[in-house]
């Protein structure tokens, strides 16, 4: 137990506890600017994402991720805040959490095996995508001052880190956000400031239940947000995981995340903060820092508490422009660019894949349904080139006999051309079909043989299947009519 | 033919790891294995707290991470080798037959327990490249390594020397009764004195077991001395073991429940932590 405790939480203190501070700097600005995204005061998304890092922190299955309140999830709630409120937002929340939870419980992580890479890169940039696409509304109808912050804001970001020593040993989005705001007061200019976006925190969160009536009908409107911010929270926290997982070289545990992620958003509901789930950008931050136990989300979510709360006056003050350009900085910071770059090196079905994925969340605004459309349309791709693993060699020994070799996959996209490939012309007394190196795998592959079969028997050829090995075979015991001779009589009487 | 595994790492009690082996493997003639399991080191070196991701930031982390990653196993792997080969000349010098060195990645303990089927001894330092002279601590692995075998284990200590005696901790139960057992079955100890010891507890029958393990002891072959003490149990068997400068201690392990340990600490521990002679723990 406390082997345990020191390799999941002591291993890595000072590391830990450093990266957990530069993640927090750059937790309140996402966490503001995702909140102004779904429609809520400030304090919603902050909350959220210090209950969210605390909880998951002892609860989660990937230790040295980062969770909090998301642009992903932020993105789902807008209308249900606009039409009923954030009450129905922390109901919906809580729910959220609950169905988590229950999925972590059918071990429907493992269902993420389905989710191949290309889907994960669409994901990634769709996501990268829709978090500078929520950056634009700041920068439209604004005065050429706010262009040249986010600017000098982003140069600054970028170009600090280069500095010697101290360019590695302070966090750049801080000395943005600090020099922004200094340069705001001190030229008193009008511009949007976080405090103009609504209340930030002044205490510590406390425990409210939401106030929604406890009926169907309340049901009835969160339940379809809070399934797409489950399905949502989870995508995106396992795809998280295995990209921690890929840096770090160790493995999570997926159910446990599920059911952290349950937890965390149960946690955050109950407690005045909106859903959240992991983040890809501020995980690679934090890993980049040197975080990598347990420690490090949970200092995240600590400090960024209380540098919230103790601080809350001078956060009111930061320009939206800072903001905008740390946004930027996590949007291109998330966008695989790999991914960009090895286009014309990848087979096309996979850049297919990776595109509508990334396409059909812009114009949905659901990641659940890019992740949807990518997973289908990889399947399909599959299926199509597995059916291709399939070839009928024909051999004709005497004038009469005809023997067929059946090697590869059949099924149901490769069934057609099974059937496609026997020659139903020449006059034989005998067919043998010999399916010694095939593989029969469902139904429409058995009904493919057994159309073949009987349609020779009606040609009056003696047909024997011969060879069929063992996985075949059990299958077509199964399904098969051909040997037995009154489900023939009745499948010829139907012709 | 089962064989004795000997962990060794670049500390100091490796060298009486090696010792031990030698040693044991001579008296049991068993073919000697020496194991070195090369550990990841999950602690970054990473210094950048610039918190900026830019682009291609995860593909550039990862040939960062990677490449670190790989340097420091190069050296790892480099060492152990390093280890293995002088372990295995040394013991080939001392006369074993049959001698060979295994290199494992992955944690100490899961390397153990894959081993384990082949082994009928298990040799450990006392601590690990952590622990420096001056610095007196149990080795991490030790705990988890005696909870999870069901080989005897060897626990050396600095310096090893072949023993005259030993000292066997006894208190009725039933992993002592299993100890004993093994003491009788193995050529281990064959000749040495024995020094059956036990402190007395709440068992009703534990006078009676105690002449009978003397019995079977005596009649297994060996000299016996026994002596029944009071008192707190680790406290007691230590000072007796400085006392008649008892050479190994043998026991059984971890007999209280996993309740009592957690509150009061389990006796095993506490006489491993402070016993500077080596400990053979029967299971």
């Amino acid at each position: 137990m406390f082997t345990n405790m020191k390799n999941e939480w002591f291993f890595n203190i000072r590391g830990d506890l450093l990266s957990g501070l530069v993640v927090a700097l750059a937790l309140i600005p996402e966490a503001i600017a995702f909140s102004i995204i779904a429609g809520v005061d400030p304090k919603v998304g902050l909350y959220a994402s210090f209950c969210i890092a605390v909880i998951i922190a002892f609860v989660g299955g990937r230790p040295g991720m980062i969770s909090a309140a998301t642009g992903a999830m932020a993105l789902l709630m807008v209308t249900l805040v606009k039409q009923h409120g954030l009450e129905y937002l922390l109901a919906a929340t809580l729910l959220t959490g609950v169905l988590q939870i229950g999925a972590g419980y059918l071990k429907l992580g493992g269902l993420m095996r389905f989710v191949s890479k290309s889907v994960v890169t669409g994901f990634v940039n769709a996501l990268a995508i829709l978090i500078f696409m929520a950056q634009l509304p700041e920068l439209t109808n604004v005065t050429w001052h706010v262009y040249v912050m986010t600017a000098a804001g982003l140069g600054i970001i970028y170009l600090f880190p280069l500095l010697p020593k101290i360019g590695k040993s302070l966090p750049s989005p801080l000395v943005c956000i600090v020099l922004l705001t200094a340069v705001a007061i001190y030229l008193g200019l009008d511009i949007r400031t976080v405090g103009d976006m609504g209340e930030l925190p002044d205490t510590l969160p406390i425990f409210l239940w939401p106030e929604v009536p406890l009926n169907l009908e309340t049901l009835k409107i969160i339940l379809p947000y809070s399934v797409a911010l489950a399905i949502v929270g989870l995508l995106e926290s396992l795809m998280t995981a295995t990209i921690i997982d890929d840096l770090t070289d160790t493995k999570s545990d997926r159910n446990r995340e599920c059911k952290g992620q349950g937890i965390a958003n149960i946690g955050s509901g109950l407690l005045g903060g909106m859903a959240g789930c992991a983040m890809i950008g501020q995980s690679v931050i934090n890993i980049k820092s040197g975080g990598r136990g347990r420690l490090s989300t949970f200092c995240a979510g600590f400090f960024l508490l209380i540098m919230v709360v103790f601080l809350s006056d001078w956060i009111s003050q930061i320009p939206m422009a800072a903001l905008v350009a740390v946004m930027i900085m996590v949007s291109i910071g998330t966008f695989s660019w790999t991914s960009v770059k090895d286009l014309k090196k990848n087979p096309l079905s996979t850049n297919i894949v990776m595109v509508t994925t990334v396409a059909v969340v812009l114009a949905t605004h659901n990641l659940a349904l890019g992740v949807l459309a990518g997973v289908l349309l990889a399947t399909l791709f599959f299926a199509n080139k597995i059916a291709r693993l399939m070839v009928i060699k024909q051999e004709q020994p005497t004038e009469h006999e005809v023997h067929y070799q059946v090697v590869g996959q059949v099924f149901f996209a490769s069934a057609e051309k099974f059937l496609d490939s026997f020659d139903f012309s020449i006059a034989a007394d005998k067919v043998v079909i010999d399916l010694n190196r095939a593989h029969f795998w469902d139904l429409t592959a058995v009904a493919a043989l057994d159309n073949v079969v009987i349609k020779y028997q009606r040609l009056g050829a003696e047909v024997s299947v011969v060879g069929m090995n063992e996985a075949s075979k059990t299958v077509i015991d199964k399904f098969a009519v051909h040997n037995d001779p009154k489900a023939v009589e009745k499948l010829l009487s139907d012709h | 033919m089962q064989k004795i595994i000997a962990c060794i790492d670049e500390s100091t009690w490796s060298t009486s790891v090696q010792d031990s082996a030698i040693w044991a493997a001579g008296l049991l003639q068993s073919p000697l294995m020496f194991l070195h399991s090369i550990e990841r080191q999950p602690q970054p070196l990473s210094t950048d707290l610039s918190g900026t991701i830019g682009l291609g930031a995860r593909s550039k982390l990862m040939t960062e991470i990677a490449s670190l990653d790989q340097l420091r196993a190069k050296v790892s792997l480099e060492l152990g080798k390093e280890l293995l080969e002088a372990a295995e000349l040394k013991a080939n010098e001392a006369g074993c037959l049959q001698v060979e060195a295994v290199q494992r990645h992955g944690e100490f303990i899961d390397t153990l327990l894959s081993l384990e089927s082949s082994a009928r001894l298990v040799i450990i330092g006392h601590s690990g490249t952590k622990a420096g002279k001056n610095f007196h601590v149990l080795g991490t692995h030790v705990e988890s390594l005696l909870r999870q075998v069901s080989t005897p284990v060897l626990i050396t200590h600095h310096d090893f020397t072949v023993p005259k005696n030993f000292m066997l901790a006894f208190d009725g139960r039933e992993t002592t009764e299993l100890a004993l057992q093994r003491i009788l079955n193995s050529k281990l100890l064959n000749g040495l004195d024995c020094h059956l010891v036990t402190i007395k507890n709440k068992q009703a029958d534990q006078q009676e077991k105690f002449d009978q393990a003397a019995e079977r002891l005596i009649s297994g072959g060996f000299k016996v001395t026994t002596s029944f003490l009071e008192g707190d149990i680790s406290k007691q068997l230590l000072n007796y073991q400085q006392n008649n400068a008892i050479d190994m201690l043998v026991m059984g392990a971890f007999s209280g429940s996993r309740l009592r340990q957690f509150f009061i600490g389990s006796n095993t521990l506490k006489m491993l932590e402070n016993c500077d002679v080596p400990v053979l723990v029967m299971k």
